[in-house]
Order: structure tokens, then C-alpha cells, then sequence
């Protein structure tokens, strides 16, 4: 799982089936600080999270085809959940 | 799923049967700052190795693709396959306002 912000939406009409109704967000994958690390993903959006908002994304595919009830779906990126705040313990 | 621009296409002769009725692209994936931000894709390559995807969509070159890439790829075939990368979605638009 990674830390990532929000910065973005996808609009695909033509798509896998088992992405039907499903929101598309873009996420960038971040660090503690919040600074950008690594190319940005498109995951699916089953929470609604906001523009800008930090969000855990999974990259478990069983979970993902799980939650898309399609177990033939190539569905991967999911966000699993929109952070409150994180802390550092450096002890 | 990453996006990226469709910048050409691999037509193969032999192929395994499972591969048959779908087509290869290559693909040049976005970076943070050489991201779709409306309905046209961004100018220039970006500094990402570009990748062979199948696809059974029918994207064609200058479009841009949402890829899965990785074990996923192969899940909506029937019996185990070789394919590390597949198209999922023909992108319309995109809204990006990365933060700062």
C-alpha cells in the first residue's frame, strides 16, 4: 500500500466492464512529508475521496477483482482508505 | 492502472492462440509532469521506458490508454497467459490539477 494525494480524475467510456460505474481518480503516490514519489495511478474510488485529499492506495488485485465482483477483471489500484493524519516516530 | 500515450502499434504473425482478435501498443506512460489535464494528450515523450500492452479495445495511435500491468493483466483470459500488460480503458478526458 502506498500514501498518495488525490490530483485528478479519468473519464473512459470505452473500458473493461468490470470498471462500469466505478469512479477513476488519479492518485500520486507521495511520502511523509508529502512530496511527490513516483508516476501518478489511476485507481478506482469505492470511498469518494476529495481533490487534494491523502488516501492509502492497494495495489492487491484479488481484493480489487473482489470489490468489483468480477474475479475475470485486470482491476488493481484500489484506494482503501482517506487519511486523517500520520505520524512519524523517529524513536 | 497508469496512462499513457498510444505511440504505435506491434503486429505479430505467430502468437499463442489466447492472443488472437487482440492487438499490441505501444505505450509511453505519464509522468507527474507530463500528465493529461483535458481531452488531448500532452506533447513529447516523457523520460518513462515505453511498454508493449495488448489490447482488445481497439486504441490506436495518438489516443491516450489506462494499462494494468503486472499478474492482473492476465486475469480476464481463460487459462494462464503470458501477458504482463493490458489495456483497460480509452481515455476521454482527464482532470489533473497536481497540489503546488
Amino acid at each position: 500500500m502506498r500514501l498518495a494525494r488525490v490530483e485528478g480524475n479519468v473519464v473512459a467510456t470505452r473500458k473493461h466492464p468490470s470498471l462500469e460505474g466505478w469512479r477513476l481518480v488519479v492518485c500520486q503516490p507521495i511520502n511523509l512529508e508529502g512530496e511527490d514519489d513516483g508516476t501518478p495511478v489511476v485507481a478506482i474510488d469505492p470511498h469518494g475521496a476529495g481533490m487534494h485529499q491523502r488516501v492509502i492506495v492497494s495495489s492487491d488485485g484479488a481484493a480489487a477483482r473482489y470489490a468489483v465482483g468480477d474475479n475475470r477483471s485486470p482491476v488493481r489500484m484500489m484506494i482503501s482508505g482517506i487519511i486523517d493524519k500520520t505520524e512519524e516516530n523517529a524513536a | 492502472m497508469r496512462l499513457g500515450k498510444v505511440i504505435g502499434r506491434v503486429t505479430l504473425s505467430q502468437m499463442i492462440p489466447a492472443f488472437e482478435g487482440g492487438r499490441w501498443l505501444v505505450v509511453n506512460p505519464y509522468t507527474r509532469d507530463l500528465f493529461q489535464n483535458g481531452d488531448t494528450p500532452p506533447d513529447g515523450l516523457s523520460a518513462e521506458p515505453s511498454l508493449v500492452v495488448f489490447d482488445a479495445l481497439g486504441g490506436d495511435v495518438g489516443q491516450t490508454i489506462g494499462f494494468i500491468e503486472g499478474r492482473e493483466a492476465a486475469s480476464p483470459f481463460s487459462e494462464p497467459t503470458p501477458v504482463d500488460a493490458i489495456n483497460a480503458a480509452l481515455v476521454d478526458t482527464v482532470y489533473h490539477a497536481p497540489k503546488k
